[in-house]
């Protein structure tokens, strides 16, 4: 994916590069408001990272004034402040998801990878497929390698984020966000606990498992 | 002092003062002017009723007796006691007949009735003379050609007129004055109350927080305005010592863990080490700067609650977040070897912030979860609380709080001894309570009455119902 890091701390901005290159994506940089909407505007990426405080353009009025003129690229809002009412500004102002610093790198490449998928595989699909996990969304029905898996309410909505999201890592956060939509942290290893349950349901009596474990970040399911 | 002029001319009460003193003394020169006049008139009008009494009364005495009558009635007017009158009657020739002066005391006048002033002069006593001045009535007799005049002395009336203006001219500049100085006294007073204030401003910004501005107890607008003042300082030092509280406590609570990453780091560059033994140094490091890294971020949060910072309100259902989150915490306390209860009433409403309230349930669900050993339970209800409230509880079987720690716990950064063996930054309790003090109600920590040494705790969230 091609992405577009507008941020203005040099250190950060090379950060966020160096996570996003070992992540398989390759990055333009801009230091300041005006200048990223420029670039934003001109070429075609995958992916916008907007930091909040800017020179020139703070994040909020760059991604409002992008999103007025029609830009339709996924960005991701970064911001040091990390409470609630900051978060749904930047989400107002036209951000598809939201990061407060300071944030692990997997963090940042886990949900700079789910926003690219975004804009491609959203529109109407009425089944998901990973490997030979079988999720039917209309009737509700998952099957692996043809037999039927009975899952909770919330288990079946996570299983359908991670399989939306096959093959890419999915934090624990995001899970909370956006299986939850808790934007909270409910501190015991809540969320590792109904992963292990949903992996006692996929992948116990198979051979190859699906579900992993990605150490100091979160989960994929091998697409 | 820019104008030279002391404080309080300056002040607007002073100027309030001037106005008033001006309107006061427009209107006591109006009052004063119309009672000098109408009591002059009045006085006059008087005298001029009872000169005709006196006439009509005579007059009778004419008709019905003739002029001796006439004359005989003068002369027992003029020898009855307390009369103020003086009388002078004459014949058409011009001779008296009876009265008090030798000889008519005003020329004649040609017509039958007119109103009269004349001095004359009184003997006294002792034999001088004094001039008197009069006032009265002439009338001539028709029918006889005659004449008949009654005065009385205006020294009495004259007296009371000088009185009154005497009365006037004093008053008139002494109420100006006290007028003006009253206005200068309340506007010092004014001034001196204002200008306590600003010095006790002035005291907390040179960092004597303690300072409060003095109240009289009068229950005046100053007062008040001093008892808000005070209650906002009261805040302010609140506030400020929770901020240095958490300074120090940053300070503390850090040291260690920065310490410890310090320590690990410095072995690591110490010796050679094996790229897996690297790498595992390495990730021990960032799992504990991102304990560090949670810490503040819990800290700025609980600061930002406290200042009032965060947090938006809205009616939402309250179970629907309990039930959520006891499906949320089910399987974790199935990991821990809990036994977990759920008992969650329907459609319970209150006004809050969902993050918020998630949050301290969670930190309470969290606190239960890690301080409960194996085999252990944990129930969590929500139910309708006394007066109104809305009561979110969790119970569990540990170790519990000692009352006369129960206070503390709340508190940032405070743990008990017994805890400090567990993960933890000593916030969580010390977060739920500033939410529940931002929606209004209260956190209350309670023995579960469990077993002696295992009493449990209950602790309970208390919100406002919506």
């Amino acid at each position: 994916m091609r992405v577009l890091v507008i941020e203005d701390d040099a250190e950060m901005a090379s950060f966020i590069e160096k996570v996003l290159v070992e992540a398989g994506h390759s990055v333009d940089k801009a230091i300041d408001g005006e200048r990223g909407l420029e670039l934003a505007r001109s070429a075609d990426f995958d992916a916008l990272v907007v930091d909040r405080m800017l020179p020139a353009k703070d994040g909020l009025t760059l991604l409002k004034e992008y999103r007025e003129a029609g830009g339709k690229t996924p960005a991701l809002f970064l911001s040091a402040l990390g409470d609630v009412q900051n978060r749904v500004q930047g989400l107002k102002a036209g951000a598809d998801d939201y990061l407060s610093k300071p944030f692990a790198p997997s963090e940042l490449a886990a949900r700079v990878e789910a926003l690219g998928r975004r804009q491609v595989g959203e529109p109407q699909v009425t089944s998901l497929k990973a490997g030979d996990l079988e999720m039917n969304l209309l009737t509700r029905k998952v099957t692996r390698a043809g037999k039927k898996i009975d899952l909770q309410p919330r288990e079946f909505r996570l299983l359908e984020y991670l399989m939306r999201h096959a093959g890419q890592v999915v934090t624990r956060t995001m899970l909370l966000e956006k299986v939850w939509d808790y934007n909270f942290d409910p501190q015991t290893n809540v969320i590792d606990v109904h992963i292990s349950r949903l992996r006692a349901k996929i992948d116990k009596e198979f051979e190859e498992p699906l579900l992993h474990t990605v150490r100091g970040a979160g989960y994929r399911l091998q697409g | 002092m820019k104008l030279g002029l002391p404080t309080f001319l300056r002040t607007t009460t002073f100027k309030l003062a001037l106005l008033y003193s001006a309107m006061f003394a427009a209107f006591s020169a109006a009052l004063l002017i119309y009672l000098y006049y109408s009591t002059v008139y009045y006085i006059r009008n008087e005298s001029d009723r009872r000169l005709d009494l006196e006439f009509e009364q005579l007059g009778n005495a004419y008709y019905t007796g003739g002029m001796e009558r006439l004359s005989q009635s003068v002369l027992e007017r003029m020898t009855r006691t307390g009369s103020t009158y003086f009388y002078y009657l004459e014949d058409s020739s011009g001779r008296k007949i009876a009265g008090h002066f030798q000889r008519m005391p005003v020329a004649p006048p040609v017509v039958d009735s007119k109103t009269v002033y004349f001095d004359f002069d009184q003997p006294e006593p002792d034999g001088s003379m004094i001039v008197r001045s009069a006032a009265g009535k002439f009338v001539r007799l028709r029918d006889n050609g005659g004449a008949l005049l009654v005065a009385f002395d205006t020294a009495q009336q004259t007296a009371i007129v000088v009185r009154i203006q005497r009365a006037i001219f004093i008053a008139a500049p002494i109420g100006l004055i006290l007028s003006l100085l009253g206005g200068v006294l309340i506007s010092r007073g004014a001034a001196s109350r204002a200008d306590e204030l600003a010095r006790t401003a002035e005291a907390v910004m040179g960092g004597e927080l303690g300072r409060r501005v003095p109240v009289r107890g009068s229950g005046d607008e100053f007062d008040r305005l001093g008892q808000r003042i005070n209650a906002m300082l009261d805040q302010i030092e609140k506030l400020v010592d929770a901020t240095r509280h958490t300074g120090n406590a940053i300070a503390h609570d850090l040291r260690s863990p920065l310490s410890r990453l310090r320590n690990r780091l410095e072995i690591a560059l110490s010796q050679p080490l094996s790229q897996e033994a690297a790498s595992a140094t390495l990730n021990e490091t960032v799992e504990e700067v991102d304990r560090v890294l949670a810490t503040f971020n819990a800290i700025l949060r609980l600061a930002r609650l406290e200042a009032g910072a965060e947090g938006e309100r809205v009616r939402m259902d309250v179970s629907e977040l309990a039930e959520e989150l006891a499906e949320l915490f089910d399987p974790a306390c199935e990991e821990a070897e809990l036994t977990f209860k759920s008992q969650i009433a329907r459609h319970l409403m209150i006004l809050g912030d969902r993050d918020l309230i998630g949050q301290a349930l969670s930190n309470m669900l969290d606190n239960a979860v890690k301080y409960t050993p194996a085999g252990g339970a944990i129930s969590f209800t929500a139910a309708r609380g006394p007066d109104g409230t809305i009561d979110l509880t969790v119970v569990d079987s540990g170790p519990g709080v000692p009352p006369d720690a129960r206070k503390t716990v709340v508190q940032r950064f405070q743990r008990l001894d017994s805890a400090r063996t567990q993960p933890g930054s000593g916030l969580g309790l010390s977060l739920v309570d500033s939410v529940a003090d931002m929606h209004g109600g209260e956190l209350i920590l309670r023995d579960a009455g469990g077993p002696a040494g295992q009493p449990g705790l209950k602790a309970i969230l208390r919100l406002p119902r919506a």
